[in-house]
C-alpha cells in the first residue's frame, strides 16, 4: 500500500478528532469559558505571564513537546506490524494524549496556572506530590539513559554525523549570543546558523570521527560504552552552564530543523509514493515480548506522555490568551506530536527498504529491533530525502542530525530537571546540605542513567535496556 | 515608484522578522530576560556601591551612568516590591 495512502487517512482521522471529540470535551468535559480570565492576564508580569496569540503559542508548545520520543518508540514498535502501532499512535493521540494534554492545560489555567506537582499536593495532599516527584525521577533516569544509548548507537552506525553535531555547540552559542547582544531580529541568523549546519554535513562526509582506535572490539570499554561515557560527561557540564548560552540557542535550531524534518517526510512520501513493505501484523518470532502490554510502553509520546502535562502547566499555561484557546493548543498540539509518530512509523516501514524481505532481515527479532531502531529511522528518512534528489548519504546523515539533536536536547534539560528534583527530594528527607549542592544533585542525575545504559543486555535474547 | 516598492519590500521584510521571533524567539524570553535582569541589576549595585556605604574607587567614572539607570528605575522599584519610589519627583 502506498504511504502516502495512510498519511490521507490519518490526517481525516485527526480532523475529525479534533474537530468533532475535543469540540465535546471543550463543551463537557472541562466546560472552557471564553468569558474567564486567564492568570496571563491576572497575572500579567511581562516574562512569564504574557498573553499570547494562539498560533505562536501553538509553535511553542509543539516545538516543546516534539523530540527524539515520539521517533525512537514507533521506530521499534512498528516490530509487531505497521497496524498495531499505527491503531495505537491513532486512537492514542485522538482519545488519549489529546484528551490529557488539553485537559493538563485547561486544569492548570483554573489554578493560577500552577504546575500539575504543586497542584498534585494542593488537590490530594503532600505525599501525592512527593510520589509525584518520584515518578519523575525514575522516568528522567530512564530517559536519560535512553537518549544516552540512542545517541552513541548513531555515532558509531554513522560517523559522518559527529563533526556537525560537534560544531553544532559553537555555531548555537555563536547564534543565542549574536541575537542576545544585538537584540537583533533572528531570522536571518537563524537561517545562516541551519545553512552552516547542514553545509557541515558535507565537511562531517570528508572526516567521520570514530573512536575505535581507542576502544576495544568486546569487552566493556566498546565503542557504544565510551560514548555513553563521553556524553554523560559532557553533560554534566552542559547542565550546569546557564539555560540561554547553550540550550536555549540550540533548542531554538532544532525547532527548526523539526519542522524540516516534517516537510521532508511529508514531500518524500508523496514525491516518491512509497509502498509500505513491512507486514501489518508481523509473526514475531518464538520467544519475542508479547504486543501486550509493551506496545503501549514502547509508544509513548506519540500516543500519551505524562511529560505533556508538564509542559502544558509549566509554561503554556502561563501565557494562555483566552481558556478556549485550550483546546487548540493542547489538543492539536498532540495531533502534531502524533503526526511526527506516523512520520517515524512510515520511515520504517516503507523509506527503510525496498521489499518485505529485507524488512523481515532488519526486524528478524526483538533485540535487532530495539537496537536498530533509530537506524532505520535514520535510513528511512534519507531514502525520503533521497526522493526530493537529495543523495542518500546526505540525507540519512541529515536524519541523524535531526535525532541526535533532538535527543542531546532532551538529555540535557532531562539532567537538569533531575538535579531539580533530587534537590527536592533531598530537602523533602530533610537533607538540607545535600538539597543546596548542585555538584550532588548533578552526580545523582548521571550516574544513575550512566550505570543504567551500561548495564550489559539480557542474555541471548539481548532485548533488555542495555542494548536499546 | 522604485523607491516606494523597495520601502514595501522592507516593510513586508520586517514583519516576516517579527512573525518568526514570535514564533520562534518569543519561547525563550522568559530565560533571556531573567539573564538580562540578572546583569543589569549587578550593574545597578556596581553604580550605586557608595549608597550602599562601600567605597568605589572608580566613582567617578560610575558617576556619569547613572542617568542611563533612571530610565529603568520605576520597573526596578516595583520588582523589589515596592510600588512607589517614595522620593516625589524621581519617578513616580
Amino acid at each position: 500500500m502506498p504511504a502516502i495512502v495512510i498519511v490521507l487517512v490519518v490526517a481525516v482521522l485527526f480532523f475529525f478528532g479534533y474537530r468533532y471529540y475535543s469540540a465535546y470535551l471543550a463543551r463537557k468535559v472541562y466546560a472552557v469559558d471564553p468569558a474567564f480570565v486567564t492568570p496571563a492576564h491576572s497575572m500579567q508580569d511581562g516574562v512569564d505571564f504574557v498573553p499570547t496569540n494562539k498560533h505562536v503559542l501553538f509553535g511553542h508548545h509543539f516545538t516543546s513537546i516534539a523530540g527524539a520520543a515520539p521517533i525512537v518508540g514507533p521506530a521499534i514498535a512498528v516490530f509487531w506490524g505497521w497496524g498495531p502501532a499505527l491503531l495505537w499512535v491513532v486512537a492514542g493521540t485522538i482519545f488519549a494524549a489529546g484528551v490529557h494534554d488539553f485537559g493538563a492545560l485547561a486544569v492548570s489555567v483554573r489554578h493560577q496556572a500552577r504546575s500539575i506537582g504543586t497542584l498534585a499536593s494542593e488537590v490530594i495532599n503532600r505525599r501525592a506530590r512527593t510520589l509525584f516527584l518520584l515518578i519523575i525521577f525514575f522516568l528522567l533516569t530512564l530517559v536519560n539513559a535512553v537518549f544516552a544509548v540512542v545517541i552513541a548507537n548513531l555515532f558509531v552506525a554513522n560517523p559522518e554525523a559527529v563533526l556537525p553535531i560537534l560544531l553544532q555547540i559553537p555555531l548555537a552559542i555563536g547564534i543565542g549570543q549574536y541575537i542576545y547582544r544585538t537584540r537583533s531580529a533572528a531570522l536571518v541568523p537563524t537561517l545562516i546558523g541551519v545553512v552552516l549546519l547542514y553545509l557541515s554535513i558535507g565537511l562531517g562526509q570528508l572526516w567521520p570521527i570514530s573512536i575505535s582506535g581507542i576502544t576495544a572490539e568486546d569487552g566493556f570499554f566498546t565503542d557504544r560504552n565510551v560514548w555513553v561515557i563521553l556524553l554523560f560527561l559532557y553533560t554534566f557540564f552542559a547542565s550546569r552552564i546557564p539555560v540561554w548560552v547553550l540550550l536555549q540557542p540550540r533548542d531554538y535550531i532544532n525547532s527548526h530543523q523539526l519542522f524540516i524534518a516534517l516537510g521532508v517526510i511529508l514531500l518524500g512520501v508523496a514525491v516518491g509514493m512509497d509502498r509500505i513493505v513491512a507486514p501489518l501484523v508481523n509473526d514475531t518470532p518464538e520467544g519475542s515480548p508479547n504486543w501486550f502490554p509493551l506496545l503501549f510502553v514502547t509508544i509513548a509520546c506519540g500516543a500519551i506522555s505524562g511529560f505533556h502535562s508538564l509542559v502544558s502547566s509549566g509554561t503554556t499555561s502561563k501565557q494562555l490568551d483566552k481558556e478556549t484557546d485550550a483546546r487548540y493548543i493542547g489538543y492539536f498540539g498532540a495531533v502534531g506530536e502524533g503526526s511526527l509518530a506516523l512520520g517515524a512509523i512510515l520511515a520504517c516501514t516503507a523509506g527503510v527498504v525496498a521489499s518485505r524481505a529485507d524488512w523481515k532481515g532488519l526486524y528478524s527479532d526483538f533485540g535487532a529491533a530495539s537496537d536498530n531502531a533509530t537506524a532505520n529511522f535514520v535510513e528511512g528518512i534519507g531514502n525520503f530525502a533521497g526522493n526530493l534528489g537529495v543523495p542518500g548519504a546526505i540525507g540519512a546523515t541529515f536524519a541523524a542530525i535531526v535525532v541526535i539533536s533532538f535527543a542531546a536536547t532532551t538529555m540535557d534539560t532531562g539532567v537538569r530537571l533531575q538535579r531539580y528534583i533530587v534537590q527536592e527530594i533531598a530537602e523533602i528527607a530533610g537533607a538540607r546540605r545535600l538539597s543546596r549542592s548542585i555538584t550532588f544533585g548533578s552526580l545523582v542525575a548521571v550516574l544513575l542513567p550512566l550505570v543504567m545504559a551500561l548495564l550489559p543486555g539480557g542474555g541471548e535474547d539481548g532485548f533488555t535496556f542495555g542494548v536499546l | 515608484m522604485f523607491a516606494r516598492a523597495w520601502s514595501r519590500l522592507v516593510a513586508a521584510w520586517r514583519r516576516v522578522e517579527a512573525g518568526h521571533d514570535e514564533v520562534f524567539v518569543a519561547r525563550w524570553r522568559q530565560g533571556l530576560r531573567r539573564e538580562a535582569r540578572r546583569q543589569e541589576d549587578t550593574m545597578r549595585a556596581l553604580v550605586m556601591l557608595e549608597s550602599l556605604g562601600v567605597d568605589n574607587p572608580v566613582a567617578y567614572e560610575t558617576l556619569e551612568l547613572i542617568p542611563h539607570l533612571v530610565g529603568e528605575l520605576h520597573e526596578w522599584h516595583q520588582r523589589m516590591g515596592q510600588e512607589t519610589f517614595g522620593d516625589p519627583g524621581v519617578c513616580c
